[in-house]
């Protein structure tokens, strides 16, 4: 039997591997960080509704102030989801025949509830308040988007905890007047000057938690 | 020393493997860009889903399945049994009201709060200026007069105008109650509006109804010039 002799590429394999080792970990760490990222899964989360209610048309064209529907958001931590009332306020003369109602005429007649898909979720051991951002100058627009744009909801932001800090640790930008509170076209942070800001931030006396017990209890 | 190649084999699939490590990359760039029904993937559960009911949640142990549980049919809330007429239903003596309820007073606050609550409320059907021509009524109208017939069944009526002579007759308590309970094709709102706010709607538009009908002699003294100049 002749001697085994490594082949003169099998220099090669030195560099090869150290190579490898040089990257392979930096390319793991991409893969966690961008692909894992809640920015990645739970971003664009657009579930299909019982009832393809569409947000393009409610409150986009027709104008409808987010309000009119989710009439808790000021009061309460639940920006709630409407009564079947809501809808037949108009639909009982608007469409009444469409079959894309069934569900809400359905409803409205048994008096069940429709069984909306729920799309922004935090973990359960996060308590978020609707009301102390929506009348202290924290627009709708800043996490839920453009709904007046989407005609099947989506969820837009990550609400991760990293996104909701960036907020908490620096407001300013985000702040506007409430008066623009649910217009969704408002660009707080375009349109306003840095003063303008400011001058929010002091008005609501925005001095904004980032202890653990302020969202988790 | 002398560079030589592995086999082909080996060269094939290291680039094969090469390529592979590029596809994720684009996977998650695709993702990213497209929503998707499928989405809100938890690979680490936590503490995320717990055993307990928030608003709106489900509990199956209801034959409705609502875990917040609506009042009883029969029973009264305490402090809202409707015992004052005239907060609750815009009455004094068996007739309209025509101040608001104790506790309430006329102010600039008020009527800047009725003005917000009508706009979100009441201005998509009678408009901002109470003409009656806010944006469901327009489409509404638009489904009534389509070449192919009233749509899907639509009934509309011209939503009223507020500077209509019978509606600036209405006295501010029979406002309330409209608000409150609807009249005619208008469905009551007093579900989505609290008290308060349906008076101070009921105000304001008492005080869109004076805007829309004043003549220059309800305008004081001291603006009168500059508001001619802007009419100008």
């Amino acid at each position: 039997m002749s001697r085994f002799l490594f082949p003169r590429w099998s220099n090669l394999l030195l560099p090869t591997i150290i190579l490898a080792a040089a990257t392979i970990p930096v390319y793991a760490i991409f893969f966690v960080a961008y692909g894992l990222s809640p920015k990645t899964l739970e971003v664009g989360y657009q579930p299909e509704q019982p009832v393809p209610y569409s947000h393009a048309l409610h409150a986009g064209e027709l104008g409808l102030d987010c309000r009119y529907c989710h009439t808790s958001v000021e009061k309460a931590a639940h920006a709630s989801v409407p009564a079947t009332q809501t809808c037949m306020n108009c639909h009982t003369h608007i469409r009444p025949e469409s079959p894309k109602l069934a569900k809400i005429k359905e409803s409205y007649a048994t008096g069940l509830p429709v069984p909306w898909i729920r799309i922004h979720k935090l973990p359960e051991f996060a308590y978020f308040n609707h009301s102390a951002h929506v009348s202290r100058g924290v627009g709708c627009v800043s996490c839920h988007g453009r709904i007046d744009k989407m005609e099947v909801v989506y969820q837009n932001e990550p609400l991760s905890m990293g996104w909701c800090l960036e907020c908490h640790r620096n407001p300013d930008k985000n702040l506007r007047p409430l008066s623009e509170i649910t217009n969704l076209a408002f660009d707080a942070t375009a349109e306003l000057s840095a003063s303008e800001h400011q001058a929010l931030k002091t008005k609501f006396d925005i001095n904004p938690n980032d202890n653990c017990s302020t969202c988790h209890r | 020393m002398i560079v030589s190649l592995p086999p082909r084999w080996m060269l094939f699939t290291g680039a094969l493997a090469a390529l592979a490590l590029a596809v994720p990359p684009f996977v998650i760039a695709r993702v990213r860009a497209t929503p998707d029904p499928n989405r809100a993937v938890h690979i680490f559960f936590d503490m995320d889903f717990q055993p307990k009911f928030r608003p709106q949640s489900v509990n199956p142990l209801f034959a409705d399945g609502r875990a917040q549980r609506p009042s009883v049919l029969g029973t009264v809330a305490r402090g809202e049994a409707g015992l004052d007429v005239h907060l609750s239903d815009g009455v004094v003596n068996g007739k309209w009201a025509d101040t608001l309820p104790a506790g309430m007073t006329m102010s600039r606050e008020l009527l800047d709060r009725g003005q917000q609550r009508y706009n979100i409320y009441c201005s998509a059907c009678h408009g901002y200026g109470g003409y009656g021509d806010g944006t469901v009524n327009k489409r509404a109208m638009e489904l009534m007069t389509n070449s192919a017939g009233p749509a899907n069944g639509t009934s509309w009526v011209q939503a009223k105008s507020l500077h209509d002579p019978l509606v600036r007759e209405h006295p501010l308590g029979m406002l309330f109650n409209i608000a409150s309970n609807g009249i005619r094709t208008m469905a009551g709102y007093s579900a989505q509006i609290d008290t308060a706010d349906r008076w101070a709607i009921a105000a304001y538009v008492q005080a869109l109804q004076l805007s829309q009908n004043a003549s220059i002699q309800d305008v004081p003294p001291e603006i009168r010039d500059n508001l001619k100049k802007e009419v100008k």
